[in-house]
């Protein structure tokens, strides 16, 4: 893993299009700036390992599965 | 500039999807999504075969990855479950515009009526060209694992098998 240290207000660059900009220190937190293209997706750790991992589990073996939800779906639906 | 010569009656393109998991599909051409940047963390799942509802009617589709036609996925119409969910996403989504449409990923644990699905990042559609992306709505107070149907009551015993 590279390492830098910056100080204050001070960016790092990543490639061409990307900037990270040091833009606040508060005891344990620090508030990043992030310049990039939209096209490039910026994502929280935790976040980014959510939706990893649901789309994974959302991944389907079997087709059935998919005619026991339309089956809960309408049985919930006649209820009164 | 000349077009090539094309016969009068053109029948529509399929795209055919052969599974060792799910089967062999044939899929109208426009009923391809595409996904360029794929399913986060499923980098290379960019092409998706988007199934008739499962009955008339139902918010369950059956999705499959033309990539990798072993990956198959539940996706739903979250305005089914959540009228109004689409205009709860963040502005940047896209997801109200009229050219647009949204579905959610929807996992299907051991019990199916546990089923759920992921509020957190839908598919955001443009209509037209049918591609899209996985919206990711960091902040947002949308969960992964949104239940789509409440618990069974304890005085309604299940149907055994």
């Amino acid at each position: 893993m590279l390492i830098l240290t910056r100080k204050l207000g001070e960016v790092i660059r990543i490639g061409d299009q990307v900037a990270v900009r040091v833009l606040e220190i508060r005891g344990n937190q620090v508030r990043l700036g992030v310049e990039a293209p939209t096209e490039v997706r910026i994502y929280r750790e935790e976040i980014y390992r959510a939706i990893r991992r649901e789309n994974e589990d959302a991944v389907i073996t079997e087709r059935g599965r998919i005619d026991e939800a339309t089956a809960i779906w309408q049985s919930q639906r006649e209820k009164p | 500039m000349a077009e090539p010569a094309r016969e009068a009656v053109t029948e529509p393109e399929t795209i055919r999807v052969e599974s060792a998991r799910f089967g062999v599909y044939e899929v109208p051409a426009d009923r391809v999504l595409t996904l360029p940047d794929g399913l986060v963390g499923l980098p290379d799942a960019r092409r998706f075969a988007l199934l008739e509802p499962t009955s008339p009617g139902a918010p369950f589709r059956f999705m499959i990855c033309i990539d990798q036609p072993d990956l198959g996925f539940v996706v739903c119409d979250p305005e089914a479950f959540l009228p109004g969910y689409r205009a709860r996403l963040p502005k940047s989504a896209g997801a109200t515009r009229d050219d647009t449409a949204v579905l959610t990923l929807v996992t299907v644990p051991a019990n199916p009526r546990e089923m759920t699905a992921n509020l957190m990042a839908p598919l955001v559609i443009e209509c037209g060209s049918r591609a899209g992306r996985q919206f990711v709505c960091d902040a947002a107070d949308l969960s992964t694992r949104h239940p789509l149907f409440s618990p069974a009551s304890p005085q309604a015993p299940q149907p055994s098998e």
